[in-house]
């Protein structure tokens, strides 16, 4: 059987120096599930954005049943046949399920645009692949899972015949990954291909046929899931035996952050998060587990002071933080890791030095009188710089100009630099490659032992079992279920609350809530 | 008082009306196809300033209607010009608009300059040509009110009713057309109609041109029917006052048609007010679109502040 | 030490270039119009580039221009280094201006209190007229490109009425005050020249702004949220007090420009439409100079000459001054596309071709 679709030598440099792609094959049969693994930063996006034609290779070829292609842009790829369906949706939020999914192809009637066609064209494919979507309503309005299958739907209208599908369970409870996998298997019956970019080991063993393994731009290896086992997968991927571990906390300390009944309500007036209960100690990480969107992030935010608290009190060392501005609770000890480096835990034109003290603008070691003392802040971040291991040249460099690990060495660098009492964190490893990460870890728990209290959220949940003390989890705003320790848990007891399927009693959740 | 109701309520106010409201119409309707696609453009005083004069010069030379198109076709171009240096060459459009602005203070005078042989006030010199205006002398036969239909709609200029027949087309092309869910969409969330395969650098270029061209018309109904002949400076700010009604319009062509009437409506006042009230002096009647402008502009932004926080407090 | 002064010196250097290549650009097309225009086109183009140095009085009408010009460029940079596109400077200039001449024209006219009142009148009114948009976008969320942009017309409006109404000599019909108490008139530097008190204010504007931007807090926190306002609020900047406070500062600027106007050597008076549209040079001045305060008034210098020449060659020939409005928006074009880096390359690959591929060659190319 000949080859569906094959990458031969692919190679691509970024302009910056950096190199995604070096010698890149991959070799794509008809009518299988195809899965590409790798960690973050091994080149896999960049793979898939030129078999999409998002990206140019700058050398090597492609083959579409043996013939060579190039693809200059999205819409040629989309003509062969390859359909792609993105981590972040390329969804408009205002247009109707079936606007987004004919957007670019609509059935026209003369120059008017047939709207009864596509709606019934959309419920034709929805009832096909078992991907029950109501094609009515606007796609913002509906839930994450949801929001996918019209992403799906939208290359299946266009004939696709090559799917791929980029991280698509990194938003999904594992029930709804199971529904998905449903929905991949009835592709693959009615004749068509999947490629499936994951770095979720036992996902990828589930589903797959075939697996290509890629590290830090090349692929390492190609085998079969029946033939590997998720330890030597992940030693392909990662080039050594890997044990992240972290210590534990070995003592308890005073309540440091107590929410109570907290009501939080989003701009359109949904309720985000609803009687939430929590208590924080001195010396402990709790966890947030949930899938993304469920209200943890929004209590973190919250917390610091970027969203209005609508009911209930948060407290800080017994101080309400309610009337407090995000400076003030910065003033009693609050620092936070924001989920997005870019969009708001930096500002990307200005210099390293600069970020690094701009929290601290009240402090009479950086300004007298309003005004600069350039030599203290120099040398306040040269001291950062050092203690946090940030490969820069030096402090006057844009902080825009460094890697993604290095921006957000400056984050953590900056909000540990002194002691804090309470430590919010969202994500601190996304898009980090490994070696920061375990250095990033190294200094929240680091925080942690000097007394902070940390709370912790990641759709990573490895990462939260490995770090979290206790865990509690949210479902749809509210907390469904505590534990007072990570051990003994596993993502499927989790996914279980996490997707709402289950609720812990009242008096189990307060034991550990404590 | 009862003077100034009086006159507001006539058929020669009505008429009044319309004829300020065209130019302003058609340059926010202009700016209403460009904000939606996601590029603002700041440049309709200065394109409709350059139309107005290309529609002048170019009446000296040719019929009406040729200048017209002339106008159109100037203005686009410009349009055209502003996509290549916001999309291709990466400047922001907002100091691009500003640019088209300059060139056209400085640049129309310099021509009008030219074209007259001298006088950089006016082109009075020159014999430039009026729009026809559309009289409707059978709607007289109509029984009952049929005198009265004729003073409210005859005498309107041909480019009056293609406005109101833009505001219909505009609307079509938006919402019940292929390429107007492909602007919206670029204007919304860019990456989605990437993602589809629809180049969304050129949609943005061909909103800007088309945006100029609306604008055009709106300048040669201004030099050739509301005054006829060009005057330096003599879209007075009609250009940013539609900005206002864009805004002001909740993006949205039935909205921008509202919005536009509502401050011809104020410039017809501010033309009549001398008359009635000589007492005022001019120059603060000629504040009053502005500030009509400022008013609704804060007005509308408060009220939709408050909508998000009403519907954020009525959930508790 | 070493390499990041050269690396900052190799920046400055890269910037000085590019905004010359787009001026060689700009005086290009110039020649292309006036050849295009003039009957005698030598004579035109000589004047405009050496007009300003001909005599004492054109220099001095340079060394004018440029004082007003930095002025302006500062108030623009002030909010452009905060990312907020108010455009009032041209209305802050009117009030500015009217204030000072009513402060010229009363009683404290004839006193020696009459400059510093007057200017500091000037820039409170200024200052105020600055604050109204920021306000409106701050309380209201309402577009502060669109406010400033009616407010300027109003503040004209307003203005020429008071003047032609109020303080012109009555009845004479005519659209100008009196001249002013010498005591409240710029003192000359040069005698019998309009090189006066203005061009000190403006060089000391500027090493007020470079200061308040670079060392105090409050600029360092205007230029963060410039750079990205989430992060600022995320930061416990309060975002909206700065900008509201960098329109206010800007517009004090603003008023003091029209305190330079009307109290300069050059003026003595208020008069209706005073300004002719000079306040709106200064977003050139501001882009070409990066909106770096220090870099203001060397921008305006260059700029200031081809005004002059402009001005000179519209008076002696037959090219009319208002064409470097085309020069202007040829410049600003430019200048605001090599902002970025996709734009520089073009530039790049059309004026330096290298070897390194940009991102981007095709695949077929690879064998």
């Amino acid at each position: 059987m000949a080859p569906l679709l094959q990458a031969q030598s692919i190679g691509k440099t970024y302009p910056g120096g950096t190199v995604a792609n070096d010698g890149v094959n991959l070799t794509i049969m008809p009518g299988e599930v195809h899965a590409v693994v790798g960690e973050n930063g091994a080149g896999k996006s960049t793979l898939m954005k030129i078999l999409f034609g998002m990206e140019q290779p700058d050398t090597g070829q492609l083959l579409v049943d043996g013939k060579t292609v190039s693809f200059a842009n999205p819409r040629e790829a989309i003509d062969a046949g390859i359909g792609m369906v993105f981590q972040h949706f390329s969804l408009v939020p205002s247009f109707s399920v079936y606007e987004n999914v004919v957007l670019g192809s609509e059935p026209r009637h003369g120059m008017k645009f047939d709207r009864a066609k596509a709606i019934a064209a959309v419920r034709e494919l929805s009832e096909r692949f078992r991907l029950h979507v109501d094609p009515l309503p606007a796609v913002g309005d509906l839930p994450v899972g949801q929001q996918q299958r019209v992403e799906i739907l939208k290359a299946l209208y266009r004939d696709a015949r090559i799917l791929i599908l980029d991280e698509p369970t990194a938003v999904l409870a594992p029930q709804e990954v199971a529904e998905l996998f449903v929905a991949v298997r009835s592709l693959v019956e009615q004749g068509r291909t999947v490629i499936f970019i994951a770095h979720k080991l036992p996902e990828v063993l589930e589903i797959s046929d075939r697996i290509t393994v890629m590290r830090a731009g090349k692929t390492v290896g190609e085998v079969m899931a029946s033939e590997v086992t998720e330890q030597s997968l992940a030693t392909m991927m990662v080039g050594r035996e890997v044990t992240l571990r972290v210590d534990r906390a070995t003592r308890e300390g005073a309540l440091v952050c107590e929410i109570k009944a907290l009501n939080i309500v989003g701009e359109n007036g949904t309720t985000l998060a609803d009687d939430l209960n929590i208590k924080v100690h001195a010396g402990e990480i709790l966890g947030l587990v949930g899938v993304e969107g469920n209200g943890q992030a929004e209590l973190l935010q919250a917390i610091a002071g970027l969203r209005p608290i609508a009911h209930g009190v948060a407290y800080l060392d017994a101080q309400s933080l309610g009337p407090m501005s995000v400076r003030e609770r910065r003033a009693i000890g609050l620092a936070s890791i924001p989920e997005d480096r870019i969009a708001q835990g930096l500002a990307s034109g200005a210099s390293v030095a600069e970020n690094l003290v701009a929290t601290k603008l009240g402090d009479r070691r950086f300004v007298r009188r309003g005004l600069l003392d350039l030599k203290a802040i120099k040398a306040h971040a040269e001291q950062l710089i050092a203690q946090f291991s940030i490969r820069v040249g030096n402090s006057r460099a844009a902080v825009g100009t460094l890697s993604g690990g290095n921006m957000q060495k400056v984050v953590v660098a900056r909000e540990l630099a002194e002691q804090p009492r309470l430590l919010l964190v969202n994500q601190p490893t996304r898009g980090v490659d490994l070696g920061a990460t375990q250095f990033i870890w190294k200094s929240i728990t680091q925080a942690r032992d000097g007394g902070a209290a940390v709370l912790l959220s990641s759709a990573d949940l490895s990462e939260l079992l490995a770090l979290s003390d206790r865990l509690v989890v949210f479902y749809r705003g509210r907390i469904v279920a505590a534990f007072i320790s990570a051990e003994d848990l596993s993502p499927e007891t989790l996914g279980t609350y996490m997707l709402g399927l289950d609720r812990q009693d009242d008096r189990t959740m307060r034991a550990a809530l404590r | 008082m009862i003077e100034l109701l009086m006159t507001m309520f006539s058929a020669t106010f009505f008429v009044t009306v319309i004829r300020t409201t065209t130019p302003l119409l058609f340059a926010t309707l202009g700016g209403l196809i460009s904000d939606l696609s996601g590029a603002l453009n700041v440049a309709l005083e200065g394109m409709m300033l350059i139309a107005a004069l290309t529609a002048v010069i170019v009446s000296v030379y040719a019929p009406w209607y040729i200048a017209v198109l002339a106008a159109v076709l100037a203005s686009g171009m410009l349009g055209g010009l502003m996509a290549f240096f916001h999309l291709k060459l990466k400047a922001d459009i907002i100091l691009v608009g500003f640019a088209v602005n300059i060139l056209a203070t400085g640049g129309t005078v310099f021509a009008l300059a030219i074209a007259t042989g001298g006088d950089k006030g006016t082109s009075i010199n020159l014999q430039s040509k009026a729009i026809p205006a559309v009289t409707l002398p059978w709607l007289d036969a109509i029984p009952g009110i049929g005198p009265v239909l004729r003073s409210l709609l005859s005498g309107h200029s041909i480019l009056s009713w293609l406005g109101a027949l833009t505001v219909f087309l505009v609307w079509y092309f938006l919402y019940r057309t292929p390429w107007g869910l492909w602007l919206r969409g670029v204007g919304e969330y860019p990456a989605a109609p990437e993602a589809a395969g629809i180049p969304v650098g050129k949609v943005r270029a061909w909103s800007l041109v088309a945006s100029g061209a609306l604008v055009g018309l709106g300048g040669a109904q201004l030099a050739m029917f509301n005054y006829v002949g060009f005057t330096r400076d003599m879209t007075a700010g009609r250009g940013f006052i539609a900005l206002g009604a864009v805004l002001l319009g909740a993006r949205h062509p039935v909205g921008a048609m509202l919005a536009a009437l509502l401050f011809g409506f104020f410039e017809a006042l501010s033309i009549v007010m001398p008359n009635l009230f000589n007492w005022i002096p001019s120059e603060l009647i000629q504040t009053i679109p502005f500030v009509v402008t400022i008013l609704a502009l804060v007005l509308f932004s408060y009220r939709a502040q408050r909508a998000r926080q009403m519907r954020t407090l009525s959930k508790l | 030490m070493s390499a990041r002064s050269y690396s900052r010196w190799s920046a400055v250097g890269r910037e000085t270039g590019r905004a010359a290549l787009a001026l060689l650009i700009a005086v290009i097309v110039a020649l292309v119009i006036v050849l295009a225009t003039s009957t005698d086109p030598l004579k035109a183009f000589s004047t405009l580039l050496t007009g300003p140095l001909s005599s004492n009085r054109t220099i001095g009408l340079w060394i004018d221009d440029v004082a007003k010009l930095t002025l302006t460029g500062l108030a623009f940079s002030l909010v452009f280094q905060a990312r907020q596109f108010s455009m009032g400077v041209q209305g802050q200039v009117y009030m500015g201006g009217l204030f000072a001449a009513l402060v010229a024209m009363s009683p404290v006219g004839g006193t020696m209190f009459a400059i510093p009142l007057a200017v500091l009148a000037a820039m409170l009114a200024g200052a105020a007229y600055g604050f109204l948009p920021g306000y409106a976008k701050a309380r209201f969320g309402a577009s502060e490109i669109v406010s400033s942009l009616m407010l300027n017309y109003i503040a004209i409006l307003v203005v020429n009425f008071i003047v032609r109404a109020y303080l012109a000599p009555a009845g004479s019909g005519q659209l100008m005050t009196k001249d002013f108490p010498d005591t409240a008139i710029f003192p000359a530097i040069i005698p019998g020249t309009r090189f006066d008190l203005g061009i000190v204010i403006a060089l000391l504007a500027t090493v007020l702004v470079w200061f308040l931007l670079y060392r105090t807090a409050w600029g360092l926190k205007l230029r963060l949220v410039g750079h990205n306002p989430g992060f600022a609020e995320y930061a416990g900047i309060r975002s909206s007090v700065i900008m509201v406070s960098a329109m206010t500062a800007a517009g004090a600027i603003g008023g003091l420009l029209g305190a330079v106007f009307v109290q300069g050597r050059a003026f003595g008076n208020i008069a209706v439409d005073f300004d002719g549209n000079l306040a709106f040079e200064g977003i050139l001045i501001a882009i070409v100079a990066r909106s770096r305060p220090l870099a203001v008034p060397f921008v305006a210098l260059c700029y200031g000459y081809l005004r002059q020449g402009a001005q000179l060659m519209g008076l002696r020939t037959d090219v009319p001054s208002e064409m470097i409005g085309v020069i202007q928006a040829i410049i600003i074009l430019l200048v605001a596309s090599s902002f970025s880096l996709p734009g520089r390359k073009t530039l790049q690959r059309w004026f330096k071709p290298r070897s390194r591929l940009p991102a981007g060659a095709s695949a077929g190319e690879a064998r």
